[in-house]
């Protein structure tokens, strides 16, 4: 047994600046054996970057390491598993055609001179899941494909474990699970801590965090705001800590110019959609707060006709639209600027014109005759219109900038303005100057009258720039509040699942 | 083992052609008494030794979610390059001109001799085939390996260039084999013990080598690694590179053999022939329930996949269907059998 007094693994003053940004900013940590330790903190606290530095993918400019009371040098992949640092990501790495052993086993399979020893796999795959009580996978021989996504993650704790993983770091283990199976992951880990594995525990569910850590650390800005007991703290407390005082930024909300509803949604069901209700009037931002992977996204695309509605309906006007497909909801005046622009927005490997154009084909397109003229001056409207910077219409998509390729969403839709537009995380990935032309222009097209409808993981954006925010937990609507005077604290207290706060 | 649930679809097609064919359907298809005459179903197994072959290199490249469409050129490539050598090197043995050059010699020393020199030019020869098709082989699967090209047109400009390669040996037409290698003439229409022809016997050495390679070995569970996630084989440490290379080299080895077989059932190379092999053998493997996403294939699977597509070609030949609907027969089976596969795995 290890020594308890000496932690298995401890950081100190650990520093790591990515050009001019300190992500890290001498942070302390340490992590026992037979713990687990909870990481939390908004996005962009740091936490992935601590991890990174953990796994050998990120040198740290200062600060040291010690594993088992030893300095540590970790300075490749290579040594993070050297030392038995296994960190497991959201995006597993299993290969869904083999079984679990066949997983488990994947690279270090058992051979004598190349001859698979595939009995001695099954044999001792089924000893390890057994000697880790990891009885959900007991089933060795069953194929990785038809499991669970809980008991995948469990697969991808078995390997790791299988190679004398001391330090088990889970990122965001849940945030594609489901309640239940949720449970079936936090009851492997209470017994993987029970054999003195030391396992780090990212996650944005504070009340999961609660229950599942020994000790919680909090990062904000990348600087280590405290370590404290799990039992001695609350997620009222938590959330203080996650959010600091000082979260004064300079958000440009909108005028409201509220008219007449523009979209109903009335009691809408979908594959992750639980029964959502809300309306948008024109000349309003509504805002979709929520954490990743509570269904905002996914009541987005119900309502732009990209899944199937279960139940419920969608009214633009008053009037009831029937949505099968995306071209429906563009007719009925409802348009989508999607989150991922490379995989969802744009076609990359094409112009910016031809992207600006694509929308508008039968207004450029006569018959066979494409009209180069109007496509031209439709492309200038938008480009104008919209401030984006390039050297030329027909340079690549791809060269501009993150922040001008989402001008360049938005500004598509404008040749003819909709009704409703819904923005998906318009502000993922652009820098900061990007973002206040994002606000602005976003201010703009409220005055001229249409209905916004804001998805953002960063909360204070949301609860700035929009003027009513729809709290969004497991695909339902827990609650709508005006957005003035809302305290973010009191969000997060409630999409983290905290005790219900008083509504506004 | 789970193997039967996979492959018990395919043995009950099997059964099924085997009943329907002998039967017969009233008014669609006549019945046939001698289908199941035990040359009849020899017939068939030598009619798909070809395919077969070819087959199992081929599930190898579409395992690792690759493609090969080189094969049936290399088969034509490596066919015409030994028999043109062959030509070249060799001198009958029954040739007046080896009394004549030697004519003081102890005459079994010059029956040696000239046997000898038989057999040396006909083994050389067959090196030098096989050769020519690793090449192509290592040059797709080192394209496919280090570049970005995607494997269907790497294999669709090597299999351009090896069948231009073919057409250069005699301007194009067939070259004959020399009349005097009767051994490598019987290796495409010879018979053991006048039963088992001597192309099934290489067809199922080549199945039991294929299948003990892709699922007795560690090399063939990462094959399956890599067709199923690819990253997640990367970062297992499986060298990719060098796998994929192998299975190249592999699968063009395999058109190599198969098209010493297909000359010796010509008696002569034939620069246009194995034209659309490359598509039969795709079509074998996915019948047997080889994935085109990769991941998922066996090669028991392939081996009756062509043996399906072998009994309906033959059935149909011989109830006199005509051969245009045999094509469109082929057609429904491969469409179904994929089609069900499909829905057996969601």
């Amino acid at each position: 047994m290890p020594d308890s007094a000496v932690p298995l693994l401890a950081l100190a003053g650990v520093t790591k600046r990515f050009g001019g940004v300190t992500a890290l900013d001498g942070v302390d940590f340490d992590l026992r054996a037979g713990e687990i330790h909870a990481l939390v903190g908004e996005n962009g606290a740091g936490k992935s970057t601590l991890i990174k530095v953990l796994g050998g993918i990120h040198i740290p400019e200062a600060g040291r390491i010690w594993f088992q009371g030893r300095p540590a040098a970790i300075r490749s992949v290579a040594d993070a598993n050297r030392y038995g640092i296994r960190i497991i990501h959201q995006e597993l790495s299993l290969a869904p055609n083999l079984t679990v052993a066949e997983n488990i086993y994947l690279g270090r399979e058992p051979h004598r001179a190349g001859w698979l020893l595939r009995g001695r796999m099954y044999h001792e795959a089924r000893r390890l899941v057994r000697s880790l009580r990891l009885d959900e996978i007991a089933d060795v021989e069953a194929r990785v494909g038809d499991l669970s996504v809980a008991h995948q993650q469990l697969v991808e704790i078995a390997r790791a474990l299988s190679c004398q993983a001391r330090v088990l770091v889970l990122d965001e283990p849940t945030s594609a699970l489901s309640e239940a199976e949720a449970e079936v992951l936090f009851s492997a880990l209470d017994r993987l801590r029970v054999q003195g594995v030391g396992i780090i525990y990212i996650s944005h569910r504070l009340e999961e965090v609660l229950r599942l850590a020994d000790r919680i650390t909090v990062l904000r800005d990348g600087r280590c705001i405290g370590t404290q007991a799990a039992g001695a703290v609350d997620q009222r407390e938590l959330v203080r800590w996650m959010v600091g005082r000082d979260i004064v930024e300079h958000y440009p909300r909108p005028k409201a110019r509220p008219g007449d509803v523009a979209l109903e949604v009335c009691d809408l069901w979908g594959p992750k959609t639980f029964g959502a209700s809300f309306s948008v009037r024109y000349g309003e931002v509504l805002g979709l707060a929520g954490l990743v992977g509570s269904g905002r996204t996914e009541l987005a695309r119900l309502v732009f006709g990209i899944d199937p509605i279960r139940r419920g309906q969608v009214r633009v006007d008053g009037r009831p639209v029937a949505l099968r497909s995306p071209a429906d909801a563009l007719r009925a005046g409802i348009v989508l600027v999607p989150e991922d622009r490379k995989r969802q927005g744009l076609v990359m490997v094409q112009s910016v014109a031809f992207n600006l154009a694509l929308p508008w084909l039968e207004l450029w397109i006569r018959g066979c005759w494409p009209d180069g003229e109007r496509r031209q001056a439709i492309v200038q409207r938008a480009i104008s219109g919209f401030g984006i910077r390039l050297a030329d219409p027909e340079q690549g998509i791809g060269t501009l900038s993150g922040g001008n390729q989402q001008k360049v969403m938005v500004a598509r839709w404008m040749e003819k303005p909709p009704r409703v537009l819904i923005l998906d995380e318009p502000t993922r990935g652009i820098d900061v100057g990007a973002r206040e032309e994002m606000f602005v222009l976003l201010g703009r097209l409220v005055q001229q009258g249409l209905a916004v409808v804001l998805i953002s993981s960063d909360l204070s954006e949301v609860v700035h720039l929009a003027h009513r925010v729809a709290l969004v937990r497991d695909g339902r609507i827990l609650d709508i509040l005006p957005a003035e005077g809302l305290a973010l604290e009191n969000v997060l207290a409630r999409l983290t699942g905290a005790v219900s706060c008083e509504s506004g | 083992m789970r193997v039967g649930k996979q492959l018990g679809p395919l043995l009950l097609a099997v059964v099924i052609l085997e009943v329907v064919f002998r039967l017969g359907i009233p008014g669609l298809l006549r019945p046939n008494p001698d289908f199941w005459a035990l040359d009849n179903q020899i017939g068939i197994a030598q009619q798909i030794a070809v395919n077969a072959i070819i087959a199992f290199g081929m599930t190898l490249t579409i395992l690792i979610g690759g493609i090969d469409l080189s094969v049936g050129a290399v088969l034509a490539l490596a066919g015409t390059t030994t028999v043109y050598l062959l030509g070249l090197w060799s001198v009958d043995p029954a040739s007046p001109a080896w009394n004549a050059a030697l004519g003081g010699w102890n005459p079994a020393v010059v029956r040696a001799l000239a046997e000898g020199v038989k057999w040396a030019a006909l083994a050389g020869a067959i090196a030098a085939g096989l050769a020519t098709a690793v090449a192509f082989g290592a040059f797709n699967g080192l394209c496919a390996a280090k570049t970005r090209m995607p494997a269907f047109i790497i294999t669709l400009g090597t299999m351009r260039i090896a069948r231009g390669l073919a057409h250069r040996f005699n301007e194009g037409r067939p070259i004959r084999i020399p009349d005097c290698h009767d051994e490598f003439l019987a290796l495409g229409n010879g018979r053991l013990w006048g039963v088992v022809p001597y192309s099934v016997l290489v067809m199922l050495a080549i199945f039991a080598f294929a299948a003990i390679l892709l699922h007795r070995t560690r090399f063939g569970q990462h094959l399956y690694a890599m067709g199923g996630n690819r990253e997640a084989a990367r970062l297992t440490g499986i060298p990719l590179a060098r796998n994929e290379i192998a299975v190249y080299v592999l699968c063009a080895l395999l058109a190599g053999v198969a098209g010493l077989i297909n000359v010796s059932q010509l008696y002569s190379a034939e620069p246009a022939s194995g034209e659309g092999f490359e598509l039969d053998a795709i079509a074998a493997a996915v019948v047997g329930g080889t994935s085109f996403t990769g991941g998922v294939g066996k090669m028991a699977g392939t081996l009756l996949g062509a043996v399906i597509i072998g009994i309906l070609n033959k059935g149909l030949n011989q109830a006199g269907v005509h051969y245009s609907l045999q094509y469109v027969a082929t057609g429904v089976v491969i469409l179904a059998a994929v089609y069900l596969d499909v829905r057996r795995r969601r």
